[in-house]
């Protein structure tokens, strides 16, 4: 497999005890590439970040980063091949500061002055709010401050776990800007788990439908009928 | 399970033929312990308070026979004045600490050090009881029932079955599920109207009858109490005995007791020291490498030799019954206003999030809630469902004054309210988590688990939307994070709140879902006169089902109106939505 790809799945299953989640999953995500994974709920996109993290095993199938096989490996170890991800549930340090989450997202606190002004010209709050405890932000500013914390680190490869809900819309939009902005300047890749069609649409470059743990729709967001498509899959 | 109960009697019955004396005298002991190690199973395993201080009810039981036949002098009637002194006294000390460890807001690790305070303060009594108590010789040598060694072992070994067998038919029971939800999340079965504090108050109450009869019946057969059996070293070997057999398994922590304290008294004569040494080390294996404790990890392993899953020894899932609602039952007085706010102000420390709110809802009115991250809305929820959480002002639910009252207390006044983050029960199936947010209405057997769920339409009906009708005996924890959502929606539905309070009830769901749920919400504001008061970030969302929408901005009240005039405005687009919400029609 050529490095030509940033993240390859190929035939991944996986799940949780008995029950299989993910079945024969193949994705490719290449470098640069906005990819917008979609679903309707309990379809397992969820499980198929955590399997790539390996915070959940794996039962066949492989993972290659850059082309290195990475099946397997425990998360700490994927955390330094400048992988960042977000889940969905609880990922911030509630008792620490705003700043001190931001940090954890660095190697170096050296880049952390620079970091932080790139931040906040798009979320305004973050600079002035530096040494607030990450827990008593909202709901809606805890998501902006994983997404803060996510480029911090300047990743190769970004994995985002539902990241537009509970946001208001202005800040989805500004958002969408963010992660394409991001893309253009440093050429990260970045796979999205959405429900919000728009959203997904509107920044992504290619898109999967999962259903049951499989894929049953894929193409590029340019693709005539594209929506349609992925409208008619997430109808209940 | 049957079997298993079946084979304890025969062994309790059957044992003092076969087995020697020392060692029937041992079990005697060992049954007795396992009795008040029964207990922190409950207390711990089961709801998640971890307890040092059993050994003090155990004392207190104990020391009650041993001073009353030593100081009085024994007779049938005063073993029976003993045992009631012994149950009531133990009963009233746990009922003082209940009330002082589990009050409103009190952390776990408080109600810990005070069960750790509790027994050194009872053995602290005993030791400065000069004469009376026998300070650290205890007492000894007082007439006690003239019993043959082999009924005892009956007697004890009957104790401890049927407290065994009751309290495994009750911790599966409904009502045993919600201690189970208690450990799992506190706030959310303050929020289902449960009153938390009183459910552990009544249940370390129970516990404390429990330990102290153990302890009366030990001082019976011993002839002999001292202060180390209400000391906290003892009750801190019931914690480890209860985590070296498995807590939550009650089977688990009764064998544990038995195995160590048996083979303790045959052993800690040859190995004094290096007896305690294996113990100890034991136990830090046992928290490192099983945490879970021994008797799952036994249990495993059989069912894998057996070829059985967990799928196929789980019980039937109940069936769902769709039951009228009726919003308003148990309420004094239902005016008009569902909800009155008078000037609201919420501070954390110098940061001000909410000044000076005001405004009133009516019945049937489905009011949404707008404004930037940041702006108070979470905030101002939360302050509609517990008295405690505002600075200042006042707020009426159904014309009541809610002043100062926990959840629960909101909740009678016909509050529900769903989290902004989806919050379960975790380790509850989805049926078992509906059946407690059923508690306030339906009170759950404490035998039974029943056979079918009473829920709301609504909730059915988000139930049956999100496919949730399909997982009831799914545990939530396997749930994915907007079916974690749904359910939780449907718990607060299955309350059958007349005030809906819902923090982005839809998040994580799909469009044709949360339309779905969009319809449910506009039904019950207009068929059941409803007041729900929405937060929701999705415009089209709030467009299509609200009849008012109030926005929020930096913590004040900046614009009140129909959804036209506020969806329309130009602040909210300066604020809130941006380009893309150009004004409807527009729309995709």
């Amino acid at each position: 497999m050529s490095a030509a790809v940033a993240l390859d799945l190929a035939r991944v299953r996986s799940g949780y005890g008995e029950a299989l989640i993910v079945r024969e999953v193949d994705l490719d995500i290449r470098p640069g590439e906005i990819f917008v994974l979609l679903g309707k709920n309990g379809m397992g996109k969820s499980t198929l970040l955590k399997t790539v993290m390996g915070f959940l095993p794996i039962q066949a199938g492989n993972v290659r980063l850059f082309g290195e096989d990475i099946t397997g490996h425990p998360p700490h170890r994927l955390a330094r091949k400048a992988i960042s991800y977000t889940p969905q549930e609880q990922p911030l340090f509630q008792d620490l500061s705003v700043e001190d989450n931001l940090r954890l997202g660095l190697r170096d606190d050296k880049y952390l002055e620079e970091g932080v002004k790139r931040i906040g010209m798009v979320f305004s709050f973050i600079p002035q709010r530096l040494k607030q405890r990450a827990g008593t932000l909202s709901g809606g500013e805890q998501k902006m401050l994983l997404v803060a914390r996510a480029l911090m680190s300047r990743p190769k490869l970004m994995l985002i776990d539902e990241i537009s809900e509970g946001l208001q819309p202005s800040v989805i939009e500004r958002l969408a800007g963010v992660l394409r902005s991001e893309r253009d300047s440093t050429q990260v890749s970045i796979l999205l788990i959405e429900q919000n069609v728009k959203f997904a649409l509107s920044v992504a470059d290619r898109y999967a439908v999962l259903k049951l743990g499989e894929i049953v729709d894929r193409g590029s967001v340019g693709d005539q009928g594209a929506e349609k498509s992925i409208t008619d899959h997430l109808a209940v | 399970m049957l079997i298993l109960g079946a084979l304890a009697l025969v062994l309790v019955a059957g044992g003092p033929y076969v087995l020697p004396t020392y060692m029937v005298n041992s079990l005697i002991r060992a049954f007795l312990y396992a009795a008040a190690a029964l207990t922190v199973d409950i207390l711990w395993g089961y709801t998640g308070i971890l307890t040092f201080g059993q050994s003090a009810f155990f004392g207190i039981g104990a020391y009650a026979a041993g001073l009353i036949f030593t100081h009085i002098g024994f007779s049938l009637g005063y073993a029976a004045l003993a045992l009631v002194v012994g149950v009531a006294g133990a009963m009233i000390v746990a009922a003082i600490v209940g009330w002082l460890s589990f009050y409103q807001g009190a952390s776990p690790l408080y109600a810990s050090v005070v069960s750790l305070v509790l027994p050194i303060v009872v053995a602290q009594l005993l030791y400065s009881g000069g004469t009376f108590t026998g300070s650290s010789s205890g007492l000894s040598g007082f007439e006690s029932f003239d019993i043959a060694i082999e009924t005892w072992f009956w007697i004890a070994g009957a104790f401890l079955i049927i407290l065994t067998a009751g309290a495994w038919i009750f911790v599966r029971s409904d009502a045993g599920r919600v201690l189970v939800a208690i450990r799992e999340n506190e706030a959310r079965c303050e929020y289902l109207g449960i009153n938390v504090s009183r459910v552990k108050i009544l249940l370390l109450v129970v516990c404390a009858a429990i330990g102290a009869a153990a302890g009366y019946a030990f001082a019976c057969v011993q002839m002999v109490v001292a202060p180390e059996y209400a000391g906290f070293v003892f009750g801190t070997e019931l914690v480890i005995w209860v985590a070296l057999g498995g807590r939550g398994t009650l089977i688990g922590p009764v064998l544990g007791t038995l195995v160590i304290d048996v083979s303790t008294s045959y052993l800690s004569g040859n190995l004094p020291f290096v007896w305690k040494l294996i113990i100890g080390l034991t136990f830090v294996v046992v928290i490192v490498a099983i945490p879970q404790g021994l008797l799952p990890l036994i249990k495993g392993a059989v069912d894998r030799l057996r070829g059985r899953s967990k799928i196929d020894t789980a019980e039937p899932a109940p069936i769902l019954q769709s039951v009228a609602a009726d919003p308003f039952a148990g309420l004094a007085q239902a005016g008009a206003h569902a909800l009155q706010i008078k000037d609201v102000r919420k501070h954390f420390g110098s940061l001000q999030v909410l000044e000076g709110i005001n405004f009133t809802a009516v019945r049937g009115e489905l009011l949404s809630l707008v404004g930037p991250n940041g702006a108070g809305k979470t905030t101002l929820m939360r302050c509609i469902a517990d008295g405690n959480e505002r600075t200042g002002g006042v707020i009426l639910v159904n014309e009541h004054d809610i002043q100062r009252l926990p959840p629960y207390d909101c909740v009678a006044f016909g509050v529900g309210r769903k989290f902004q983050t989806a919050t379960v029960f975790e380790t509850l199936t989805v049926a078992e988590s509906l059946r407690i947010a059923r508690t306030r209405r339906a009170l759950p057997s404490f035998r039974a688990r029943a056979a079918t769920l009473d829920v709301p339409e609504a909730a059915l009906k988000v139930i049956q939307a999100t496919g949730l009708d399909q997982m009831l005996q799914v545990e939530a924890r396997h749930l994915s994070h907007g079916q974690k959502q749904a359910l939780e929606l449907a718990m607060v539905l299955t309350l059958e709140p007349n005030v809906l309070l819902l923090d982005e009830p839809t998040a994580g769901l799909t469009k044709a879902e949360r339309m779905l749920i969009g319809q449910v919400l506009v039904e019950l504001a207009g068929n059941h006169a409803l007041c729900i008061l929405l937060v929701e970030h999705d415009l089209d969302f709030v467009r299509e089902i609200s009849s008012r929408v109030i926005v929020l901005h930096q913590g004040r009240l900046v614009l009140d109106g129909t959804v036209h005039e506020v969806v329309e405005s130009e602040l909210v687009r300066t604020i809130y939505s941006g380009a893309a919400h150009a004004p409807a029609g527009s729309q995709a």
